[in-house]
């Protein structure tokens, strides 16, 4: 498998750590493990694409399915994106006005800290 | 870098299986890098190639069809690459257009978006045989 999926927590935020390629092979993994998170009660999901040097329409749909599911339940799904030809993806087909994206994991933190305080 | 002046083509037939896009999207690659591409131009080739792969692997396993294969057929000839990817698994759907809201998303066609987005010229068309081509040009830049 060319992707690893790592969860930890952060205050009230499970963050995903992605590393690898997330495509049609690799993405059903993640998919599961957002599954496995909804069905724990997880409320807020943070996606750390920063060692994800590919991904496709596949990984797309994992993660839009998690945000449409996170949402129904008063959640959220955000991301962290630092590598730029990976947020293009995002921007050309207009899903970063979708998603939550942050350039680095204290970006991320920060706005944790502001929902979490407010 | 191939013979001036002389189309290079390089043909790869996978199956139609999950594990095998990243094959495609390997062999592009270096066909890619065989041509005057920018590094965003082989990044752009590379996702738009798996897209095409991808669809042909979703339709096949959606059709229980997964013994079918699928032809990636590249061609490099005086700055541009043309990249032919062929499938014998029923008609694909073209693309909608940049999402707005997070209701309009249709997941599915997400790959065609994308193909769409990244490369100069595309189309879809339907085999006479009963599969798709999808078809692809980049110029360099």
């Amino acid at each position: 498998m060319n992707l690893k999926v790592e969860t930890r927590s952060l205050g009230e935020t499970t963050v995903i750590d992605l590393e690898g390629e997330v495509d049609v092979y690799t993405a059903p993994h993640l998919k599961q493990r957002i599954i496995e998170l909804l069905d724990s009660g997880t409320k807020r999901v943070t996606v750390n694409l920063a060692r994800v040097d590919y991904l496709d329409s596949t990984a797309l749909g994992v993660l839009i399915g998690g945000l449409k599911r996170l949402r129904e339940r008063d959640g959220t799904l955000d991301l962290i994106c630092p590598n730029p030809r990976i947020k293009r993806i995002f921007e050309i087909t207009g899903l970063d006005k979708i998603f939550d994206i942050y350039s680095s994991e204290e970006a991320a933190i920060q706005k944790l800290q502001e929902k979490e305080g407010a | 870098m191939s013979s001036a002046g002389r189309p290079a083509v390089v043909e790869l037939r996978i199956p139609s299986r999950p594990e095998f896009v990243s094959v495609a999207r390997l062999t592009i690659l270096g066909v890619a890098s065989r041509t005057k591409f920018t590094y965003d131009q082989v990044e752009d080739i590379r996702l738009a190639v798996g897209e095409a792969c991808t669809t042909a692997v979703e339709r096949a396993q959606n059709a229980h069809r997964e013994d079918a294969e699928i032809t990636i057929r590249s061609e490099i000839s005086d700055g541009k690459l043309t990249v032919e990817v062929y499938d014998q698994i029923g008609v694909l759907a073209t693309s909608p257009g940049p999402a707005e809201s997070l209701d309009e998303i249709d997941k599915e066609s997400l790959g065609a978006l994308l193909m769409e987005l990244l490369v100069d010229e595309f189309k879809i068309e339907p085999l006479p045989t009963g599969g798709t081509v999808v078809r692809m040009v980049k110029y360099a830049e």
